[in-house]
């Protein structure tokens, strides 16, 4: 992610190593050879420009820039080498570019031209102009890059709250889930001990009576013995009650919680809904309702958001190897739909059962869940 | 073996989702059928296995090597016959076959040879030297796939060939595709004509809003919503029907006998074939037989089951 700003102090440093290559050849081929000292000079002054670089904190940074300009200034006029002044602007607007009025760097630029000679004036104003848009246009860079910076790190923390609202979700519904079945088995066990449990007891005792009655009154324990086995049949009626009552058909809860939805949509959201189903509802499996009860809440969510319709209809059809559910509304649909999370969410919903979604916006909005079921596979021509 | 398969592929145009993650295999030797209303993305199919259009995601393999990097071993394997007219009226139907066929990379000898039996298999022998904007709708689309098969590509694609010709012509034109199937050749047939894709595919995939909702043959396809015909016999009889016995022939499941409107309903497992047995029964019970009239789940059926729509809306 430092890339870019790298690339810009490459840059950066390029441009003024390209500027000091052209001074050094403007005063020293075409002008005259200079002395030993000229070279000296220019060692130092690249030794500046890459100390600039190598100093990471900004007021060793600005000290070494201000030296810079001093060094140049220093220099250009006292071994007349008057091109040295075009690298000034640079050291100047790297000095200003931390201070705070944004101006000083041009500001400073601007007096320090009543120093340069004539010849060089409009060399020097040119080589002002481009350090200084460099300048700038780092700078502009490197804040476009902390502002996407910013950005993506905001939508990283929201994507981790919602893994973890995910997480915690899945977490509750499997906490329900442990919920309703404790319940369950709680009832159960409470229903076997207050009615089958004394029924046992009961008989029990009668057939001890019984067992000790048998020798001396024969007549008495036969007596006993059929309350006994009358007071037994009654029990197993009552373990076979019991049994059926717990037990309930999974297309209830199903079709019910549908049923239930429907109506709060109706109550709550003032939305007119209504339900249907035909076939045969014991094909649907509980955890095949989960998935069309999860995916009629989404889609009631988008009519609820998106459709402004005021009526929305669920039909539950179950087929011979399919069922499908429909929700369709009656609002204004949509001639392209644009896949949100939601339908996303829909449709991996319906194909971790192997299924597939189909959403259909020219009249109204439908969205209908397929779902295998275990039907009757045709035997010829499936091998074809 | 698998001639073209395909991994979930997906293209989008903007925002819009033209096919949405398809999963295909065609096996050889199969008259595959690709059945959906207009606008499901048939075509986008076709034109990203035909390499007219880039893919968004996925890959298409053509016997098992990837098309967008073998173009030219996919090119030369693959024989499209588009939905629009892709010949120069300006040239012989002869001189179009032989351009086409050129530009697949035959020459000489074997180019002439396999023109002509191009314009021979499509019965155009006798107009060769012709103009083809002199043709028929019927004709022109016989001369446009024969400049796509003179080649003899593995696999053969039509994008809609049927549309909008006369019924003679369409017969022709779903007789030679069978011949080509019988020569050995696998291909895919894009139609929303589900009668055409009933009678001549031996395997049918159903794409609405570009993604693959059913595919299986046909049969498969109608047990998906339901496993029962429903047979609708109309007769003449002075006495009673006896019900009893045909409620005991094999997959009946119900009977009903409407004895003033004179109608019987039988009610039946739709993969048992027991109309005969039905209609012996009836005959040996002297009972005059008007009419038989069978409502099995048809295609049209399936696709109006599952989506709630017609396929020509």
């Amino acid at each position: 992610m430092n890339n870019p700003k790298i690339m810009l102090e490459t840059w950066s440093i390029f441009s003024r190593l390209f500027l000091l290559g052209f001074v050094i050849w403007e005063s020293y081929f075409l002008r005259k050879p200079g002395s030993g000292w000229s070279i000296f000079v220019y060692l130092i002054v690249i030794c500046f420009l890459f100390a600039g670089q190598v100093l990471r904190k900004p007021k060793p940074r600005q000290a070494a820039a201000l030296l810079s300009a001093g060094f140049l200034a220093y220099c250009a006029g006292h071994f007349e080498l008057p091109l040295l002044y075009l690298l000034l602007p640079a050291s100047l607007t790297e000095f200003a570019a931390g201070m705070k009025p944004k101006v000083l760097g041009p500001v400073l630029i601007f007096v320090s031209a009543w120093l340069i000679p004539q010849q060089v004036l409009a060399l020097y104003i040119a080589a002002a102009g481009i350090s200084w848009l460099g300048h700038t246009l780092i700078r502009v860079s490197v804040e476009k890059l902390g502002v996407q910076n910013e950005r993506n790190e905001t939508m990283n923390a929201d994507l981790q709250r919602l893994t973890k609202a995910l997480i915690e979700n899945r977490e509750l519904a499997r906490q329900s889930e442990y919920t309703i079945k404790l319940e369950e088995r709680n009832r159960l066990s409470q229903q076997i001990h207050d009615e089958i449990g004394h029924s046992m007891a009961g008989a029990l005792i009668q057939m001890e009576a019984s067992k000790r009655l048998l020798a001396s009154n024969p007549d008495k324990a036969a007596e006993l013995l059929g309350n006994a086995i009358a007071i037994s049949k009654e029990g197993l009626e009552q373990i076979r009650l019991t049994l059926k009552d717990m037990k309930p058909k999974s297309e209830e809860i199903g079709i019910n919680r549908l049923r239930l939805f429907v109506d709060e949509l109706s109550a709550k959201q003032g939305l007119a809904a209504s339900l249907t189903h035909e076939g045969n509802l014991d094909a649907v499996t509980p955890i095949q309702w989960k998935v069309i009860l999860e995916n009629a809440t989404e889609a009631v969510t988008n009519t609820i958001k998106y459709g402004e319709a005021d009526h929305v209809h669920v039909h539950v059809q179950v087929l011979n190897r399919l069922v499908k559910a429909v929700v369709a509304d009656n609002g204004k649909g949509s001639d392209k739909v644009v896949k949100g999370l939601g339908i996303l969410g829909m449709e991996e919903r319906a194909a971790s059962l192997g299924g597939t979604v189909i959403t259909d916006g020219s009249n109204g909005f439908s969205v209908i869940t397929l779902l295998p079921t275990g039907g009757q596979e045709v035997p010829h021509g499936a091998g074809s | 073996m698998n001639v073209l398969e395909i991994h979930e592929l997906t293209r989008k145009f903007g925002d819009f989702v033209a096919v949405d993650n398809m999963n295909l295999k065609v096996r050889e030797g199969e008259i595959f059928g690709f059945l959906g209303p207009n606008g499901a993305g048939k075509s986008t199919t076709i034109n990203m296995i035909s390499s007219l259009l880039r893919i968004t995601k996925g890959e298409i393999l053509l016997l098992g090597k990837n098309i967008t990097k073998h173009s030219r071993f996919a090119k030369m394997n693959i024989g499209i016959v588009p939905q629009d007219l892709a010949i120069y009226e300006e040239m012989t139907a002869y001189e179009n076959i032989y351009f086409f066929a050129g530009l697949y990379g035959l020459r000489g000898n074997e180019l002439k040879e396999r023109t002509a039996e191009a314009l021979e298999f499509v019965g155009l022998s006798d107009r060769a030297k012709e103009l083809p904007k002199n043709f028929s709708g019927g004709m022109k689309r016989r001369l446009n796939i024969a400049c796509a098969i003179a080649h003899k590509p593995k696999l053969i694609i039509m994008d809609e060939p049927t549309v909008g010709i006369d019924p003679q012509s369409r017969n022709y034109i779903l007789n030679s595709v069978r011949k080509l199937n019988e020569m050995g050749s696998t291909i895919i047939y894009t139609s929303h004509y589900m009668e055409e894709v009933e009678e001549i595919c031996s395997r049918i995939a159903i794409v609405d809003h570009g993604k693959l909702i059913a595919e299986g043959t046909k049969e498969q396809l109608k047990s998906s919503i339901t496993d029962t015909k429903d047979i609708w016999i109309s007769y003449k009889s002075e006495q009673p029907l006896d019900t009893e016995r045909i409620r005991q022939i094999p997959g009946v499941t119900q009977v009903l006998d409407d004895e003033q409107e004179q109608l019987l309903r039988v009610w039946s497992k739709a993969e048992i074939n027991n109309l005969n047995l039905i209609l012996q029964q009836l005959i040996q019970n002297q009972v005059e037989i008007r009419s038989v009239d069978e409502k099995a789940a048809t295609l049209e059926t399936v696709f109006l089951t599952l989506t709630g729509r017609n396929l020509r809306d």
